[in-house]
Formats: C-alpha cells, sequence, structure tokens
C-alpha cells in the first residue's frame, strides 16, 4: 500500500510539474508582447518603448525562456504567486478572499447535487425501464442540456424577479448563496444521477445478489452493504472528471450572480491581461485537480484493490 | 420429519420451465437430481428453496461457484456476520470454529476479501455459511465443477463427515451422474422441466426407465463408454 | 513427432514451466493433467509459438512447430469465434490462410460426421448451442488437416452426456484423419478413457509421463496417486469402488 501511495505521489508530481511548464509555455509563446500588454493594461494608454522595457524588466521578461521559466517557477515552490502585473498588489490575500466566496459555493452546490443525484437515481432504479425510470432520465438529460448561465437566469427571474423570495446579485448574506450553489447544484445532479442509477443498475446485476437473497438477507441491507459499495465504484471513477465539471461552472455561476469569487477573480484577470493572476489560478486549479484526484486513487485503492494489480 | 413440497412450477418470458412438480424429502436423505444442461434443475433447485423458505423450515443453496455467493468487495468477516443477523443468530464464536474445522479452513484470514482466498477454501466457507442455522435441507448446485478433481473430492468428502452426524439432508444437483452415484441413495431425473424417473440410486443405475436416464447412464463415467 | 526439450516459460518474470520434456508420436493421444495454474495453458501457448520459451526448444520433426500449421480447439466455443461472423466464415479460415478449398461434399461429410447441419454453419456463434459451437470448433481445427491438434479443455463446458459423446467423436475422427493429439484437461476420466499418454503437471513441473492404462492402475508419482483417487470418489473413473463402499456401510 505504502509503495503504491508513493507511486501515485510520484505520478501527482509529474503532472504538476507539467502543467506548471505547459502554463508557463503558453503564455511566453503567445502572441503579442506580454510586457507591451501590461504596460498598457497598467497605464491605460498608448505607451512608449521605453516604459515597456521598464515593464519587461520589471516582471523579469528581458531574459531567456528557461531562465524566466526558473525566475517565474522559484518563488511558486515556496508558495509565493507573486505580484499583479497591473496594480502591484500581493496575488495571494487578493485570491484567497476569492477562494473563501467561491469553496462554500462550490461544497454546497455539489451537496445539493448528491442530494439530489442519489435519492433520484435510487427511486429510479428501482423499477428499471419503466415510465418513472424514464422520466426521470429524461429529466436529468434535460439537467445535462441546459446551460448553467441560462438556468441561473431562469432562477432569477422566478425567484428574485417575480416572487422577489432571494436576492439575485451579490454575496452579503447566507441568502446570496442559495440561488448560485441551485445552478450548480442542478448541474451537478443531473451528471451524476445517470452515473449513479447505471451503477445502481450494474450492481444489482453482480452474480452474487440472488445468493444473498437466499441468505434470508433482507433488500434493504442488500441495497445498503453491497449494492451502494459497488455503485459507488463508477462514481468515484468519474467524480474527477465531474470535479473539472463543477469548477466550469462555479466560474459561469459566479459571473452571472455577481459573486467576488475564483471565477470573476479570473475573468477580470483574463481581461486586465494580468498574467500573474492567470498562472495564479491554472496552476492553483491543477493543484487541485491532482490532490482530488491522488485522493480518488487512494479510496480506489481502499475499496477495490485488485483494480491495477496484475498479480490479483 | 418430512419436507413437503407440491405443484413447484416455474415460467419465464411465456415458456414453461418447470412443470408443477411436488417432492417429499426425509430428514438425512442424500437425493441427486441430474439431468442436461436446461433441463430446469437449478430452476426446480430455487423453487424448492423459496417453497421451503416461506414454510419456515431452515434451508441453504450452496451455487455453483464461490462468485455466485460471495461480494467481493467485502471481507469473509463480513460475510459471516451479516449471514448470522440475517438469520436471527448472535455471534458464536464456538459455532464458527466448528464448522471451520469440519470444512477444514480455520487458516483462513477473515479479514480478508473472497479474492483473498483460494477458490477451494472460498467453496468451503460458502458451505459453512450454508450450515449456520443447521438447515433441514442443503442444496448444492453443481458444488464441484469449478473445482479441481483433488479439491473437489476432499470437500465432498468433509462435507459428508459433517452432515453424516446431524439430520440434514442434501439435494445434489448435477449434469453428472457418475458424481452422483457416488453421493446420493435417491436419485431424480430431470427432462425439460419435469421430473421423469424417482428411484434408488443403484434402480436407476441398473434399470433406467425413461430415454433421458438411459442416455445418463450410458454416458456415466468415461470408462464404461460403448466403444 | 512433437518433442518439447527442457522447455522453461515464465509469465511476468515467474517461472510457470519448469524443464518440460516431452514427445508425442504421429497419431497418439497425450493427456496433460493437473490442477488449474500448474500450467496447462502455458504449455499450450509455448507449443504454438504465443509464449517464448525461456530455455529449450520445441519441434515438430525436427522443424519449428509453426511450420506443420497445428490447429486448436479452445475451451470456451464461443470466445473461440469471431461473435458477428457466419461460423462457416470462421471454419473455413485456417483453409484461407493457406490457399486450400474444400469441396462443398467434403465439407458436407465432415459436417455430417460431427453431426453438425450445414445450414448451421449460417447461423452466428451465439445462435447455436454451446455443444454445437464446440463441434464447429473442432471442424474448424480439422479443416486443413493438420498433423497435430492442440485441445485445451475442449469439453469443459459441456454437459456430461455431450461431453462423453464429443470425447468418442474426437477419437473417432483422429482414427480417421491420424493427427496427433495433445489434450490440456482437468478430467482425468477423459483422459483415461482416450489417451495413450498420461502427462501429470503440476507447479509448471512434469510429476509423471506414464502410459494410460499404467497410470489407470498404478500412478508413479504421489501426486498422480492423489488425482487418481479424487478422479474415482467423483465418479469419473468408474463407480466399482462405490459397490465396495457401499457394502462397507451395510
Amino acid at each position: 500500500m505504502t509503495r503504491r501511495i508513493l507511486g501515485l505521489l510520484a505520478r501527482a508530481f509529474v503532472v504538476l510539474s507539467g502543467t506548471a511548464f505547459a502554463t508557463f509555455t503558453l503564455l511566453w509563446y503567445a502572441p503579442g508582447d506580454p510586457a507591451h500588454a501590461i504596460a498598457m493594461a497598467r497605464f491605460d494608454a498608448i505607451v512608449s518603448t521605453d516604459i515597456v522595457d521598464i515593464v519587461r524588466a520589471e516582471a523579469g521578461l528581458d531574459v531567456d525562456f528557461w531562465p524566466a521559466f526558473i525566475n517565474w517557477l522559484t518563488p511558486l515552490l515556496q508558495g509565493d504567486f507573486g505580484y499583479s502585473s497591473v496594480t502591484g498588489r500581493a496575488i495571494w490575500p487578493d485570491l484567497l478572499s476569492a477562494i473563501s466566496y467561491t469553496a462554500p459555493l462550490a461544497l454546497v452546490g455539489l451537496v445539493i447535487g448528491l442530494m439530489l443525484a442519489i435519492p433520484l437515481a435510487i427511486f429510479a432504479t428501482r423499477y428499471p425501464e419503466s415510465w418513472l425510470d424514464r422520466t426521470a432520465v429524461a429529466i436529468a438529460s434535460l439537467g445535462v442540456a441546459i446551460p448553467a448561465y441560462w438556468l441561473g437566469l431562469l432562477l432569477i427571474l422566478l425567484f428574485s424577479v417575480k416572487l422577489a423570495w432571494l436576492p439575485a446579485i451579490g454575496a452579503r448574506t447566507a441568502s446570496h448563496m442559495i440561488l448560485p450553489a441551485l445552478t450548480l447544484g442542478c448541474g451537478v445532479a443531473a451528471a451524476l444521477m445517470r452515473i449513479i442509477r447505471s451503477g445502481i443498475l450494474e450492481a444489482k446485476c453482480q452474480p452474487f445478489i440472488p445468493a444473498l437473497q437466499r441468505r434470508s438477507i433482507s433488500q434493504s441491507r442488500i441495497a445498503r452493504s453491497h449494492v451502494a459499495l459497488h455503485a459507488a465504484i463508477p462514481v468515484i471513477t468519474v467524480f474527477g472528471l465531474e470535479l473539472a465539471f463543477l469548477l466550469e461552472g462555479t466560474v459561469i455561476v459566479e459571473v452571472i450572480f455577481g459573486r467576488p469569487g475564483v471565477g470573476r477573480f479570473l475573468v477580470k484577470a483574463i481581461e486586465a491581461r494580468d498574467f500573474p493572476k492567470v498562472q495564479a489560478v491554472v496552476v492553483l486549479t491543477a493543484l487541485l485537480f491532482v490532490t482530488i484526484n491522488l485522493l480518488i486513487d487512494i479510496i480506489y485503492k481502499l475499496i477495490e484493490p485488485r483494480i491495477g494489480d496484475n498479480n490479483a | 420429519m418430512i419436507l413437503s413440497v407440491s405443484d413447484l412450477s416455474a415460467v419465464r418470458s411465456g415458456r414453461t420451465i418447470l412443470h408443477p412438480t411436488s417432492l417429499e424429502i426425509r430428514l438425512g436423505d442424500r437425493i441427486g437430481l441430474v439431468g442436461a444442461s436446461g433441463s430446469g434443475k437449478s430452476t426446480f433447485g430455487h423453487a424448492l428453496i423459496d417453497n421451503l423458505r416461506a414454510q419456515n423450515i431452515p434451508v441453504a443453496h450452496v451455487p455453483q461457484t464461490p462468485d455466485q455467493a460471495l461480494d467481493p468487495l467485502r471481507s469473509m468477516d463480513f460475510h459471516w456476520r451479516e449471514t448470522e443477523t440475517a438469520l436471527g443468530l448472535s455471534h458464536d464464536a464456538e459455532r464458527q470454529t466448528r464448522l471451520f474445522q469440519a470444512l477444514n479452513i480455520e487458516d483462513g484470514d477473515l479479514r480478508k476479501r473472497p479474492w483473498g482466498w483460494s477458490r477451494g477454501m472460498q467453496q468451503r466457507f460458502v458451505i459453512a455459511l450454508a450450515l449456520i442455522h443447521s438447515p433441514a435441507l442443503l442444496i448444492m448446485d453443481e458444488p464441484t465443477s469449478a473445482l479441481d478433481p483433488i479439491v473437489a473430492a476432499r470437500t465432498m468428502t468433509l462435507l459428508e463427515n459433517y452432515l453424516s452426524t446431524r439430520n440434514t439432508a442434501m439435494l445434489l444437483i448435477t449434469h453428472d451422474l457418475g458424481l452422483a452415484a457416488q453421493q446420493v441413495d435417491r436419485l431424480l431425473v430431470m427432462d425439460e422441466g419435469r421430473i421423469v424417473e424417482d428411484a434408488p440410486t443403484q434402480d436407476v443405475l441398473n434399470n433406467p426407465q425413461s430415454q433421458v436416464a438411459q442416455s445418463l447412464c450410458t454416458h456415466r463415467n468415461w470408462l464404461t463408454l460403448p466403444r | 513427432m512433437l518433442t518439447l526439450n527442457h522447455i522453461s516459460a515464465s509469465y511476468k518474470k515467474t517461472p510457470v514451466l519448469k524443464d518440460i520434456s516431452l514427445t508425442l508420436s504421429a497419431g497418439q493421444t497425450l493427456a496433460v493433467v493437473g490442477e488449474s495454474g500448474a500450467g496447462k495453458s502455458t504449455l499450450i501457448a509455448v507449443i504454438l509459438g504465443l509464449v517464448k520459451a525461456d530455455n529449450g526448444e520445441v519441434s515438430w520433426s525436427n522443424s519449428p512447430v509453426k511450420d506443420c500449421l497445428p490447429s486448436l480447439v479452445m475451451q470456451e466455443p464461443l470466445s473461440a469465434f469471431n461473435p458477428i461472423l457466419p461460423l462457416r466464415q470462421s471454419v473455413m479460415e485456417p483453409l484461407k490462410a493457406q490457399n486450400k478449398t474444400i469441396t462443398e461434399a467434403r465439407l458436407a461429410q465432415l459436417c455430417e460426421r460431427l453431426e453438425l447441419p450445414l445450414a448451421l454453419l449460417d447461423r452466428k456463434p451465439n445462435q447455436v448451442s454451446i455443444g454445437q459451437a464446440q463441434r464447429a470448433g473442432i471442424l474448424r481445427a480439422l479443416m486443413a488437416e493438420p498433423p497435430l491438434i492442440l485441445f485445451d479443455e475442449p469439453l469443459s463446458a459441456l454437459d456430461a452426456v455431450s461431453q462423453k459423446k464429443t470425447a468418442q467423436l474426437i477419437a473417432d475422427l483422429q482414427q480417421e484423419q491420424g493427427f496427433s493429439a495433445l489434450i490440456v484437461t482437468h478430467d482425468l476420466g477423459y483422459a483415461a478413457a482416450f489417451s495413450d499418454y498420461i502427462a501429470v503437471l503440476r507447479k509448471g513441473h512434469i510429476e509423471e509421463i506414464t502410459s494410460t492404462t499404467e497410470f489407470i492402475k498404478k500412478p508413479q508419482s504421489d501426486y498422480g496417486h492423489e488425482l487418481r483417487a479424487a478422479a474415482f470418489s467423483l465418479g469419473s473413473l468408474g463407480y466399482s469402488n462405490l459397490e465396495a463402499k457401499r457394502e462397507n456401510s451395510k
């Protein structure tokens, strides 16, 4: 087990350093002169070449690719995300503040998604291929097809404009979280429901299930102790992918609902061509992905150690 | 006591796979149910177990392979305790040790999952599970065909030794008349969802009545084939 | 003549076959028996050249085995055929590979021999019974009239009666066509009834190679004894000792 975890850690390291390298390379070779763009953004005017050169030196962009990469990577490895090239402010405090809005939203969205998807999937699989099941699947497919910005606007229209029950824009109170979290949760639920449904159906067809029944083990017990565990495997497998979907949704939802989270942080940074900020978000996202996937792999190995083990 | 079932039947997708069948089993009986594959033997076994359970008679069923009996994601210990709970028994370490010794699996690591054990040991664990509540009838569905011959022979011997000290009756379902002839005193011959013959083993072997029984007898073992 | 000379082979660096030597003369039958995991399937793979031996050599009359174009009959008839092709096409494959043809009359004759209605060959594998599919597998193996046919547990997917009928059929066809047969099986009863020699394989070693009549009377190795005793008690060798058991219990 220890050896396996070390292997997984090594893999995570490779992915992470690959991401860092790719991020930097893309920005370095992106069309246009980054120093010029930064100077334009900072002074909001046509700038002279002298000023561009000063900015270039300041941003550490006046050297070759490799020294520049090292210059960029060294503070990053020490946990220092550097300074905004536009405002000159340290990035980390601003980013942390953005995260403090985004993380709860993503988490609540995920919980809502699971709370919708699991009961719906259990309900649907009670009578597979019945009209109940088909309706549930149809609703889920619809949910996947509806884009978050459309659903978000729909919810704002209904609950904020028509009914005036909930605030739409901002993030001051907890009630500001309800609509964006619901928007996010619906998307997550739609995607997860279909996976959980097929997971449960497949688990119910496992060859040992009839034998459990013949051993007088109750249906509910079989569902809880056996079917749930087998159904969890495909869900865990796609969870890493679902996370990408969740983050993508969060960015959109934050912009729609005017929440000062990472989504808006990123969108503003891109608009301002604030490269250090963009890099910080990209590297942090990669780190998050690698960590979650590492955790998934470990959970996976705990549930089903035979997977990926050729000697079993 | 006599276990009796009447008019067991089964229909699947509009086709009758088990015609109404009645049967009486005395405690301690050793009965073989033989027939070609697809003759309805397993269906009969399942119908029998459902019917007897509905009568509150303790019965147990051992399927052909351990894969059909054990959840690969759960430990042996989990299976054992789960079965005890389901049967309304409290955990009894002494009973567990006795059964494990009888089936020679006392060295198995209960914390492991099924695939951490050899197949032969898994199969004997499943048999031990089936015997927890001292059932009145033990149904064995092709218990040896997935095992190596030496392991299979040993398993049958251990089981027979254990059963010989109690009242449990055994129904051995198999396509192999040679195997059944070794193990049972009474043979049921099944063909297309019907029991076409029910007689003492020797009588069926010496004087098979139905065409199926005749074919099974002619081909009952390798060394006496008509050349 | 098939010759294996001090063959060793491994799977993922674990030794599976250790110093295997055996010979199989033309027209004869060698049964390889032993527990699962003893290396029986690897032995077949080595003979066919699918797995390279670490040591030793395999040959058919002093040339590589693949030159004699041997065929293989597999355990699971369904996995032996392309599921989307009609059986006829799969059965003809060995002929095509060698640019040979067969007359329809000869094919009909073989089919009749195998109790396979000709029309059945136009069906797909999952549209025939397991027994029929296995006989189609044997038909395919016979097509190009190879001098050597390997059988990997050819009967274990069949029920007791079809097992015996199919075994009889293989033996009769062998008489007619004169091929050598190497049969891997866990069923000592089958080996006892239909082979000239029995090789006992255990944990990659050959424990003994004994003529079948000798083996039935008295195996050479302890493990051979155990196998023989197990086959008796499972009724696959005969039920002669059953009467004895009954007498004792009375």
